[in-house]
């Protein structure tokens, strides 16, 4: 009775069953990793080597597409429009991040309260946030130009602008961005030993050299993913800037997202845009990989 | 160098207080131990001493100046921490001087003084290492050179050992003692290990409750405790406490009567004496028949290589012995505990040593 039971145990879970298992349990996770990941960035880099026509492929042109993105002065200068922005922006966020939480580790009254609310510009919609700048930056009844004529002065014009355009789009990026810096370098700061600090100023260093001699170098890891991962999510900043300027004026705040974006939908041109895109991934993609062996390096030391 | 010295200190963290009215002096180049169970109030001293914590009241005195307010790098002090506290990006060469680089020694300067710390601590060889390439051991001995780096006028250690292995802290034990002696530094040193205190220290503080039970040197506080608390605290294993009551000969003990001379006798009834406390080594395990050994029997037996534990259940309590290395009893086997009564100390009923120890082992305190 007992040995039936048993044998007909060892039947359901046979070796064979035992060795699919585990595939028939991933398939569906698989299917869908396919589906939305794998099979689009391969028909994205098909693309990229075809010319298309209202649409439709209609020949197929190897590597020509890529090559003619470096004589192509539009791509040339949304890309040097896209890295003034995100070296700018990221820099200030970095510097006004870790600012901000080296204030918020000390302990107060009301620094709870004063965490939360600096992290809420994090959690808006980035088109909300777009909206809402729009509405501050607008040279006709925006709250700059009404604060503006309240005090006597005229109009401001940022939008209509190139330069005030392009440090009003750095100003949102900011603004909406910080906190991301903040909460980052505020855990690393929180994650920080305590005793080579009190050591330090038992040693005899002041809170300038206690910063200069540990706090920065203990937080130099953390402060390199902060910056690799904002700088990945910057050079992919479309939303806001197609709420706020469409690129303009004229080319002021084209980044390299809304001109690839002008490409595929308004000029039709999809395998061009397509090119574009596959080399901006690359380029993304080689910015990761240097700042991992970065760390990696800093690591060792 | 110079002496420290604790005026009235009284620590409240919020509700909860800390430290009751501190008042502990610690003489010229003296190594003081602060002695006491976790939450005492040790650590909270030093951190006080160092300025790392501000006292709520009192005052803190290094040498001649009154440093309650001073900053942790205004104080002239170096200090060992439980953690070692190590810069971790820096190298071993630059953690030991740091120090007096930030004091502005010249590079030159700097450099002789770290060489000739490392060769006292014999980590030479290790200069060039970054602290998490070092063992407990090492990163321990680093610490200290940081610390012997200057010449402060105090050093503050902060239960440097108990991050060691049992056979490491012994050596390292011995290593400190000889580097405080051959520095002639005034210590602050803080640990919960009696044996570390006693070892180690030229005067031993022992607090408990935020308060200062007894200030002594060593052998003092194991002769002549306090009260009960320090009694108890110092020693392993610790003093036997057992209730005793007065009679007409001496005292009540386990059922016997314990005989005292007149003048003893005469003290613990003045203070009236509630309790009697024995050391395990001044017990001695005897036939249970013998005359003026109080009556029990063996609960459990520990042998320890070179001696053998022996605890007696008691009519009061039970009570450790310390019997020879060939001590043959089995559990349950009855046994006398014999002692001679000018060994014993008596507590009254606050638990303050009324009557101390008459032999001193032929110690002089």
């Amino acid at each position: 009775m007992q040995t039936g039971t048993q044998a007909r145990k060892y039947r359901l879970q046979g070796a064979g069953l035992d060795l699919a298992l585990p595939y028939l349990m991933l398939a569906p996770g698989l299917t869908i990793v396919l589906g939305v990941l794998v099979y689009p960035l391969w028909d994205g880099l098909r693309a990229s080597t075809r010319a298309y026509r209202y649409g439709s492929p209609v020949s197929h042109v190897g590597f020509r597409n890529y090559v003619q993105l470096w004589s192509d002065a539009q791509f040339l200068n949304s890309l040097w429009v896209t890295v003034k922005f995100v070296a700018l922006a990221v820099s200030v966020e970095a510097v006004l991040g870790f600012a901000l939480a080296l204030f918020c580790l000390h302990e107060f009254r009301g620094i709870r309260l004063l965490r939360t609310v600096l992290i809420i510009p994090m959690v808006i919609t980035p088109v909300v946030v777009a909206i809402l700048f729009r509405l501050i930056y607008a040279s006709d009844a925006g709250m700059l130009t009404a604060l503006s004529e309240a005090m006597g002065g005229g109009g401001v014009q940022i939008l209509g602008n190139p330069l005030n355009a392009f440090i009003g789009l750095v100003v949102l990026d900011v603004w909406e961005w910080t906190p991301l810096m903040f909460l980052i370098l505020l855990a690393g700061l929180q994650s920080l030993p305590h005793e080579p600090f009190e050591a330090a100023r038992v040693d005899g260093a002041g809170s300038w050299r206690v910063f200069a001699d540990l706090t920065f170098p203990m937080m130099r890891p953390v402060l390199a993913v902060a910056i690799v991962l904002r700088t990945i999510d910057a050079f992919g900043t479309f939303d806001q800037v197609f709420v706020l300027t469409r690129g303009g004026p004229g080319e002021a705040t084209r980044l390299i997202s809304i001109y690839g974006y002008d490409t595929a939908f308004k000029f039709q041109q999809t395998g061009y845009a397509a090119a574009l895109f596959v080399t901006i991934g690359l380029v993304v993609l080689a910015l990761a990989f240097s700042a991992i062996r970065l760390l990696r390096r800093i690591d060792a030391s | 160098m110079s002496s420290v010295l604790y005026q009235k200190v009284v620590k409240n963290f919020g509700a909860l207080n800390v430290l009751r009215s501190l008042d502990l002096a610690v003489p010229d180049h003296k190594f003081l131990a602060l002695l006491g169970p976790s939450g005492c109030g040790k650590t909270t001293a030093l951190r006080i001493l160092a300025g790392l914590d501000m006292p709520t009241a009192g005052k803190v005195f290094i040498g001649e100046r009154d440093v309650t307010r001073l900053q942790p790098r205004d104080r002239d002090i170096a200090m060992v921490f439980q953690s070692y506290a190590l810069y971790p990006q820096m190298t071993v060469a630059e953690n030991i001087g740091y120090p007096l680089w930030i004091r502005g020694t010249p590079e030159a300067g700097r450099k002789a003084k770290i060489g000739e710390v490392a060769s006292v601590l014999e980590i030479g060889h290790l200069l060039d290492r970054r602290p998490r390439q070092l063992s407990g051991g090492q990163r321990q001995r680093v610490a200290l050179a940081r610390a012997i780096v200057r010449d402060p006028a105090a050093f503050l250690m902060d239960e440097p050992l108990s991050n060691l292995d049992a056979r490491l802290r012994l050596t390292m034990r011995g290593e400190i003692k000889r580097l405080c002696q051959r520095l002639s530094a005034t210590t602050i040193y803080v640990t919960h290990d009696q044996v570390e205190a006693l070892t180690m220290a030229d005067f031993v503080a022992v607090m408990h409750g935020g308060e200062l039970q007894q200030m002594a040197p060593p052998i003092e506080i194991y002769d002549r405790p306090a009260n009960r608390f320090v009694a108890t605290f110092v020693g392993n294993p610790p003093m036997n406490i057992l209730p005793a009551a007065l009679c007409e000969q001496g005292v009540i003990v386990a059922g016997k009567v314990v005989p005292l001379d007149a003048a003893r006798l005469a003290a613990c009834r003045a203070a009236s004496v509630a309790e009697i406390g024995l050391r395990p080594e001044d017990c001695s395990a005897a036939a249970v028949d013998t005359t003026d050994a109080l009556p029990g029997e063996i609960y459990v037996v520990e042998p320890m290589g070179n001696e053998t534990l022996v605890n007696v259940r008691l009519e009061g309590g039970n009570v450790s012995v310390r019997a020879g290395r060939d001590f043959r009893g089995v559990v349950g086997e009855s046994i006398g505990v014999a002692f001679d009564p000018a060994n014993a100390c008596f507590f009254n009923s606050d638990g303050l040593t009324a009557v101390h120890r008459v032999n001193n082992n032929g110690r002089v305190t």
